[in-house]
């Protein structure tokens, strides 16, 4: 294990002790993210250690964060003048820092930066509207089905295509202790995520119509939330409260038979034995088998910072990191979890030539494959309306679940109140 | 006193019951921090652990600054305990050993403060220490923290000081004492066992304190053990034996010192707290 | 001219009191000037709007239901803690071998960091290794798992049960005071007058304590309205809503949603709230030992 935080503290010390010496026109940048699992910190430290070294102009620093603390803490600090000068992040909360004036328009440096590396299209829509590109997509995430094949054999089923597929297969693999789909139920991220994935594969993928108004309640959403909630009973008692990590912990103890998730690979490493030969990855089932889709989150990089100097510096850092020596690295902070946005990213040495990623590259293949049909609430077709950061904010797709299925009312009438509550954070 | 059998019966019962509501919870945490991974999850829990390992807490230290976030709490709680003692005790001295016009009155202001509920001011307190440049810093921690448990502090060294006689102030008084004398040399070591429980009060606030903490500190080298705890929770991925390694570190220093102070305390607390 | 000894208290007092101004009374009013506003996130301005946030929250069932919330969240704490802490207290004010060991540490609860004791409830509670579950199976409470936060009120429920368990301990010493304080000789007495034990309990022990337990009702209705850290990290006030008291709805009002004005309007209204009760309750606290 390496000890990267004391090689950071003394970096930190040094910088700060010889600045005076070293040449005046040092920019100092600070990063965010929240990326914060251990392995992942150490990963991107390592980056910016050779970063730095590489450009003696710039020193970058990471300061990750954690999802529940950033809603409250960025604006503010933004608001405050003490805001970081790059920040990682999802689509969803880039229109609450454009809204507070702390984004700029990016959209000659996205070009640029397009003409080197071919953006994926859909990861640079998302950030795409208001007549501006307002941040630099970095890392695709997808959502995708996992099991076991021994598991799925010993049951005599196939991998599920079909709605009605997916729950006999969840049916047959409950009983004794497990269950046969591992779904949360909370007012979270997590769930926003799941439910979103199942109503793309209904049909259900617009939430906005092309004028701004919302189309959240129509048939195809309202039969998503019924058949969520009738594969809800093959899922742990405890699903209403899970985050990522409890589904993950439910497929590696085995008391889950296949859940929802962008990628078990690491977890499956180092918790459930690592047989990579034992891993299934499929699509997530479509309503009619046709053609499966999935929740995508092209994560993306936003430049805060207002001083000329430090947003060219943050400029370097962003094309440096987005070079194919360095940027499959960058996205094997966690293998298997974040996909190349670029074309040449996803060809990189630098990305296949780790050790996890060769050992599940056939996972990992079917990943970057599934995520080809990537969508993301409130930035479809082009459709981006602003209020959607709060609507995500407050994860009303998953209050809505928990209407139908905590409080037990007619998914009609709950998609129909969380209409109502969308509207009611947009207004 | 001799109980009869069926009293101890029911005391032993209760007690029983208070060391599995208390106790067991902690040693499923200190135990599962060196169980292996599979067996933290294991769908049979084990009493006594099956596995040994220590890698969690190698994994726990070498990716993340817990000493350092150690150091921090253990700063700002003894800054905050400092400072909440050295406003408490003038303030306790002034409101119950001396009489004065409008003493009522702020002593009942002082209480509504204690009703504070504190999410209120953590919006316009973040705008005004940023003002003032202190959001990402420790010292906004320790503001944060006496101003929580300063008004309780002052409650509880009421009857410590209205317990003392008055004659012991009148001799020192008479023997030319200055007020502020009389109050060092006589007043505080008469209370001390008050003034124990007080700064316990005032440590144990500042060291478990989170939402303060999460939206004040930005950077990691100021986090206090709360906020960097948080921080391995993790959100993509539940690692319980790091969890589990980190609960258990955090725990210790609070015990270590509770071994040293917790007599004094709970003394402090049952000689005079309640009149 | 003012003699030194009337100016003297108030310079003992003074810095406590500006102290508190400065921390919470400056930003109480910079609350209630924002509730006044309409500004949306953090660091966005907004214009002047009178009372409509106050009049928009009078008339949201979501504030009364939070509101209602805390209220039971208050009384359900109260009670848990004092019955459990009266228990632990009335046992630990027995002697027997290694009693000043249990009073010492029967506070750990609370001396841990709240975000510690989520955690270990979380995993205690959890499906995966969690010990509460097969306990309960194998002693035949339930039959099969439950989810601990799985439906409004078992989540409610387990939430007072987990800040009880922070609590009480605490609410313990502070009533063993009270205890401590009730003379032995008047139990030797009504032993010699023939007075069974339920019989002492309840014409001395419990007269002589209840001054005690009102102090302490209110101190831990103060501290349980207030608590928001166990309830965020575990439920986020769901499921369903079924655990967003007042504190979690001011949150999510201002970071959620980023209504920072209706925040503003909605912690203004907790703290009249808090603060009548506290007007009333301070009748007992305030009264200055035997003033001098």
């Amino acid at each position: 294990m390496m000890t990267y935080r004391k090689h950071y503290l003394l970096a930190t010390i040094a910088s700060a002790t010889l600045l005076p010496f070293a040449a005046a026109a040092q920019t100092e940048l600070t990063l965010w993210h929240m990326e914060q699992p251990p392995h992942r910190v150490e990963r991107v430290q390592m980056l910016l250690d050779e970063f730095n070294a590489s450009h003696p102009e710039i020193q970058v620093r990471q300061e990750p964060q954690n999802w529940g603390e950033v809603y409250a803490k960025a604006p503010a600090a933004l608001a405050a003048g003490i805001g970081p000068d790059l920040l990682f992040a999802i689509p969803d909360f880039t229109p609450v820092l454009k809204d507070m004036g702390a984004l700029s328009n990016i959209s000659d440096f996205v070009a640029e930066l397009d003409e080197a590396h071919d953006f994926i299209p859909s990861a640079v829509e998302a950030y795409s509207y208001d007549d501006g590109v307002w941040a630099v997509p970095l890392y695709n995430m997808s959502m995708n089905l996992w099991y076991r094949p021994s598991v799925l054999e010993a049951a005599g089923i196939a991998v599920p295509q079909t709605w009605d597929d997916w729950q006999a297969a969840a049916a047959a693999l409950t009983g004794d202790g497990s269950y046969g789909m591992g779904l949360p139920a909370n007012k979270q991220l997590y769930t926003d995520q799941t439910v979103y994935s199942v109503m793309v594969n209904g049909d259900a993928a617009e939430i906005y119509n092309a004028d701004g108004t919302l189309r959240f309640d129509n048939p195809q959403t309202v039969e998503a939330y019924r058949f969520y909630n009738d594969m809800l009973q093959y899922s742990p008692p405890d699903a209403p409260s899970w985050t990522w990590g409890e589904a993950e912990a439910c497929f590696a103890s085995q008391a889950c038979g296949m859940i929802m998730q962008f990628s078990v690979i690491s977890t499956y490493e180092t918790q459930a034995g690592g047989d990579a030969d034992d891993l299934g990855v499929a699509p997530i089932p479509s309503q009619s088998g046709d053609e499966h889709n999935a929740i995508a989150y092209a994560n993306a990089v936003m430049l805060l910072s207002r001083d000329e100097e430090k947003t060219e510096a943050s400029k370097t850092f962003v094309r440096w990191l987005l070079q194919p020596e360095n940027y499959g690295r960058f996205l094997n902070m966690e293998p298997g979890l974040f996909m190349p946005v670029t074309a040449d990213g996803a060809e990189a040495e630098s990305f296949w030539s780790d050790p996890i990623v060769e050992k599940y590259r056939s996972q990992i293949e079917t990943v970057i494959d599934n995520s080809q049909n990537g969508m993301l609430f409130g930035f479809t077709s082009g459709r981006v309306f602003p209020a959607i950061g709060a609507i995500s904010a407050q994860n009303v797709l998953a209050e809505t679940l928990q209407t139908v299925a905590i409080s037990g009312v007619d998914p009609a009438q709950a998609v129909a109140d969380g209409q109502t509550r969308m509207q009611q954070l947009t207004e | 006193m001799k109980r009869p059998l069926r009293w101890n019966l029911i005391l032993v019962a209760v007690l029983l019951l208070l060391v599995a509501l208390i106790a067991l919870p902690f040693w499923f945490v200190l135990t599962g921090s060196i169980k292996a991974p599979a067996e933290i999850i294991a769908r049979e829990p084990t009493l006594v652990p099956q596995s040994f390992t220590l890698e969690h807490y190698v994994k726990l230290l070498a990716a993340s600054d817990y000493p350092l976030y150690m150091m921090n709490s253990l700063i700002v709680a003894s800054v905050s305990t400092v400072l909440t003692l050295a406003l408490a005790i003038p303030a306790g001295y002034a409101f119950f050993r001396m009489s004065f016009r409008g003493r009522e009155t702020l002593y009942r202001a002082i209480l509504l403060a204690y009703a504070f509920p504190s999410i209120v001011i953590l919006i316009p307190l973040f705008g005004i220490f940023a003002k003032l440049g202190l959001v990402d810093s420790r010292v906004a921690l320790v503001l944060v923290n006496v101003a929580f448990s300063l008004p309780f502090a002052i409650w509880l060294l009421r009857s410590f000081f209205a317990g003392i006689p008055t004659e012991i102030e009148e001799a020192a008084r008479l023997d030319g004492g200055a007020p502020f004398t009389v109050l060092r040399r006589i007043m505080i070591p008469l209370a001390a066992p008050g003034i124990a429980a007080v700064a316990v009060f005032a440590f144990v606030t500042a060291w478990t304190e989170y939402v303060f903490a999460s939206v004040m500190i930005l950077s990691d080298a100021k986090r206090t053990v709360p906020v960097g705890f948080s921080g391995i929770i993790g959100q993509y991925q539940i690692d319980w034996g790091l969890l589990l390694a980190g609960a258990s570190l955090s725990i210790l220093p609070v015990v270590i010192l509770f071994a040293f102070v917790g007599r004094w305390f709970v003394a402090g607390l049952t000689e005079g707290a309640v009149k | 001219m003012k003699s030194p000894k009337n100016i003297l208290p108030f310079a003992f007092i003074a810095p406590a009191i500006l102290f508190l101004s400065a921390l919470l009374i400056w930003p109480l009013v910079q609350a209630v000037i924002l509730s006044l506003q309409d500004v949306r996130s953090v660091g966005t301005s907004g214009s002047w709007v009178g009372l409509a946030n106050y009049r928009k929250l009078l008339t949201s069932p979501m504030f009364w239901d939070s509101a209602w919330l805390s209220l039971v969240w208050v009384l359900t704490n109260a009670v848990l803690q004092t019955l459990l802490a009266l228990g632990a207290a009335l046992a630990l004010n027995q002697s027997f071998p290694g009693v000043r060991i249990a009073r010492t540490w029967i506070v750990l609860t609370w001396i841990i960091p709240t975000v510690v004791v989520v955690m270990i409830w979380r995993w205690l509670f959890s499906t995966s290794g969690g010990i509460v579950i097969p306990v309960l199976m194998q002693t035949g409470v339930i039959d099969q798992p439950v989810g601990f936060f799985a439906q409004p009120n078992m989540a409610f429920a387990t939430l007072v049960f987990i800040n009880s368990w922070r609590w009480f301990p605490f609410i313990t010493l502070m009533m063993l005071a009270g205890l401590t304080r009730i003379p032995r000789d008047l139990y030797e007495a009504a032993r010699i007058d023939g007075a069974g034990a339920w019989k002492r309990f309840t014409r001395i022990t419990w007269p002589l304590l209840a001054p005690t337990l009102g102090v302490l009702l209110v101190i831990g209705t103060l501290l349980s309205f207030n608590v928001f850290d166990i309830i965020w990290l575990l439920t986020a006030g769901g499921p369903a809503g079924g655990s967003r008291t007042l504190p979690v709805l001011i949150y999510e009002t201002a970071f959620k949603s980023y209504r920072m004005s209706e925040a503003a309007a909605i912690a203004v209204m907790a703290t009249l709230f808090l603060m009548a009760f506290a007007v009333i309750a301070t009748r007992w606290l305030a009264r200055p030992p035997e003033a001098r």
